[in-house]
């Protein structure tokens, strides 16, 4: 498959999954983390939580994937694509954190930055995996397991 | 599914078969055994992160004194979903997922006797999931047509459930939540697709043994499942008939009970006469797994087997006579009360018969500390805690004390959270390279495993001394003096939950990436003799690859 599909394949993928994740802890916390607006503010449109919410997937789907295209090379954690996806996605999260985080504080604070580095790890890893999987002949090389070697 | 690897020719261990339809439709449409155990451990895993979520939020709120992380609305319906999703959709499909797949292969069957009803009983999870968390569904559908401008309000009228997973009446009868009303049916599905399970198990061991495998060499794991089948066949009966009675009382008039008809006292026998049996339900196959996973990694053949089938089957046997030790408090005939506190300290006898055998298993052997042995021997630490508290809790003047405080949660969890989920998490290490033809990583499994054991202790034996001074369970807010102690609660909360991350790091990487098993004997069990059935029928599928490949 073709370099960019496969980069927006594996966004998609990503996005989806995060996406739904993120609504999940959204309405399990009963609406206290206000995720949304996050994502909004994340997505420079605070207070727009609709409009936001369109940004953040069209990111999710074309931006960060072509970009991860791109410099796909220049990521640390490699020869995986998937961990250097997750390398890439905790980037993100810091600024996520960063920019959405609002007036939270306290136990609501912790697990609000808990569980958005894991949504991003997930999207980080599905993009990175699904691009892998769609752009090389097969899995990596791999060794061969021997019991008698510990440090395995 | 991959199919070409870097050694030319490598399948993957869920890739066994190639005249199986690829992809999705697979999944979707398969009757094999071991394809539906894996769809089973699948789905666990996922009900128990989800059901992990929930407690991670528990301890959050409890984390200070006062109710300011949640509601306390929010913080009833956490417990509530956390006890529903570990009991009926975490712990109960991960052994039966593991039944599945391995029972066939360790007593030399083909398949499971009812092949297309174990492909149904799985599939009548997922939507009794949904129900039971379905308020949750429907909020989620809701956001999403609000955030495009649609407001439906039926969608919003779904509330979590604040009932705790013990549903007791009048409080469950009286609720207006109708949310409540699809959990009991959830509930009710959720047990059929377990009794039909059961009943497939049952069958199988019975009629599809092979020759050479008789009842005197059954192995212990498909004995503890037959014995778990056993008392499922008579417990669930019981809870599908009293949901179904409680979905009446809300619905249709009736006063089962209702105080002028069998009042709330009965919803609590018939709950606990399912209820106790189904602990064990949960234990007996981690009992299972430990009596078999504990003698490979100590070099010597199980000590005492017969004795631990006997005391197998004594617990399933007893288990149905002790339910009222639960309701000690509730003001019952002080003789009745004394004779079931008879036989709760009686069940104690067959448990600590194992235990022992264990003990003595390990006496002596040449003990190799591989991840799922870590998990073994944590596994017996933490029972050894929890059976022992429970043996207090038995006794009627100590309950009396203790009752429904944190206590009864920090005696229950170090045998759900330690024994049961230890035991799962040994057999997913022991078993990973025959389900995925790879190694995981050695050390991260290492890790997880003294993670878990320090977590263990961390996160409940504050719970207990929080009970001995009094706390009462379920409730959001507590008293200033209790905060040091529930610090540390949530610390040990913490380290099982960054364990069972890098389990789960583990877990999908080496399936990705591991190194690639070749020779089938991957823990040296040929020395000590105890290379079994499963490790043989897995040679000679290594032996078809790669005969395959040329
Ligand atoms: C990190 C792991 C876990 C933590 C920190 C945890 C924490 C808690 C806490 C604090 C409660 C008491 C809530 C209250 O009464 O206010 C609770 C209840 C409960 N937990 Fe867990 N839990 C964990 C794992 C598990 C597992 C693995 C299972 C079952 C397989 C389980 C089953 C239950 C049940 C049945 C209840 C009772 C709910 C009720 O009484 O309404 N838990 N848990
Ligand atoms: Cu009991």
């Amino acid at each position: 498959m073709k370099r960019p599909l496969a980069a927006i394949t594996g966004g998609v993928t990503g996005i989806a999954v995060m996406s739904v994740l993120l609504l999940f802890l959204e309405v399990e916390t009963r609406s206290n983390l206000a995720i949304f607006e996050a994502v909004a503010r994340f997505a420079g449109m605070p207070g727009n939580v609709a409009f936001g919410f369109v940004l953040f997937v069209l990111a999710g789907v074309f931006a960060w994937p072509l970009a991860f295209m791109a410099l796909e090379e220049y990521i640390p954690g490699g020869p995986d694509p998937a961990t250097r996806g997750m390398v890439l996605a905790v980037v993100l999260w810091v600024v996520f954190v960063l920019t959405g985080r609002g007036d939270l504080s306290g136990g609501l604070l912790a697990i609000y930055v808990i569980f958005t580095l894991l949504a991003h790890l997930c999207y980080g890893f599905l993009l990175g995996a699904v691009y892998g999987r769609l752009t090389s002949g097969g899995p990596l090389e791999a060794e061969r397991y021997d019991p008698t070697d510990v440090s395995q | 599914m991959r199919s070409v690897a870097a050694d030319g020719g490598y399948l993957s261990g869920l890739g066994f078969e190639s005249e199986k339809p690829a992809g999705l439709f697979r999944w979707l449409t398969t009757v094999d055994h071991k394809d539906i155990g894996v769809l089973y451990i699948a789905f666990a895993a996922g009900a128990a992160l989800w059901g992990g979520t929930d407690a991670m939020m528990i301890r959050t709120e409890l984390f200070t004194a006062g109710t300011d992380v949640w509601s306390p609305e929010t913080y009833n319906a956490l417990f509530t979903a956390h006890g529903f999703t570990m009991l009926f959709f975490f712990a109960t499909p991960a052994f039966t997922g593991l039944a599945n797949y391995f029972i066939p292969i360790l007593i030399g069957a083909d398949d499971m006797a009812f092949p297309r009803i174990n492909a149904i009983a799985f599939w009548l999870l997922p939507p009794s999931l949904l129900l039971v968390r379905g308020g949750l569904v429907t909020e989620v559908l809701g956001k999403m047509l609000a955030a495009v401008g649609v407001r439906w309000e039926l969608l919003f009228s779904l509330e979590p459930p604040t009932t705790g997973w013990t549903l007791y009446t009048p409080h469950s009868a009286l609720l207006a939540n109708p949310q409540v009303d699809l959990v009991l049916l959830g509930l009710h599905l959720s047990g059929l697709a377990t009794v039909m399970a059961a009943i497939n198990i049952i069958v199988t061991i019975f009629t599809e043994r092979g020759e050479n495998v008789t009842w005197s060499n059954l192995d212990i794991f498909s004995w503890t499942l037959l014995t778990t089948s056993g008392i499922i066949l008579f417990a669930f009966p019981v809870l599908g008939s009293s949901l179904l009675m409680l979905v009446a009382d809300r619905n249709f008039g009736t006063t089962f009970f209702a105080v002028d008809g069998g009042g709330p006292i009965l919803w609590q026998h018939l709950f606990w006469f399912f209820g106790h049996p189904e602990v064990y339900i949960l234990v007996l196959p981690a009992f299972g797994l430990v009596s078999l996973i504990l003698p490979k990694f100590a070099g010597r053949k199980l000590f005492g087997f017969k004795f631990i089938v006997y005391s197998t089957l004594a617990i399933g046997v007893l288990s149905f006579g002790v339910w009222a030790h639960h309701m000690f408090s509730t003001g019952m005939d002080p003789r009745l009360r004394s004779s079931f506190m008879a036989v709760s300290l009686a069940i104690a006898i067959p448990s600590a018969v194992k235990t022992f055998n264990w003990m003595a298993t390990l006496w002596g052997g040449n003990v190799r500390w591989a991840a799922p042995q870590i998990f073994c021997v944590g596994g017996i630490m933490t029972f050894i805690v929890g059976g022992v508290t429970g043996v207090f809790l038995a006794s009627i003047p100590v309950d009396l004390v203790l009752h429904d405080t944190y206590y009864v949660v920090g005696h229950f969890h170090f045998i759900v959270m330690g024994v049961i989920t230890f035991a799962a998490f040994a057999a997913s290490y022991y078993w990973f390279p025959l389900l995925t033809g790879r190694m995981f990583n050695r050390r991260l499994g290492r890790i997880h495993g003294y993670l878990s054991i320090v977590g263990v202790f961390l996160a409940f034996l504050p719970m207990i001394l929080i009970g001995y001074e009094g706390l009462p369970r379920r409730y959001a807010s507590y008293p200033e003096s209790f905060v040091p102690l529930q610090q540390v609660s949530s610390f040990g909360a913490l380290i099982i939950g960054i364990g069972v991350l890098i389990w789960l790091t583990n877990m999908v990487q080496s399936y990705r990436l591991g190194p690639i098993v070749t020779d089938a004997d991957v823990w040296n069990l040929r020395e000590s003799g105890q290379f079994s059935r499963e490790w043989q029928w897995f040679e000679t599928q290594l032996e078809e690859r790669t005969k395959f490949r040329r």
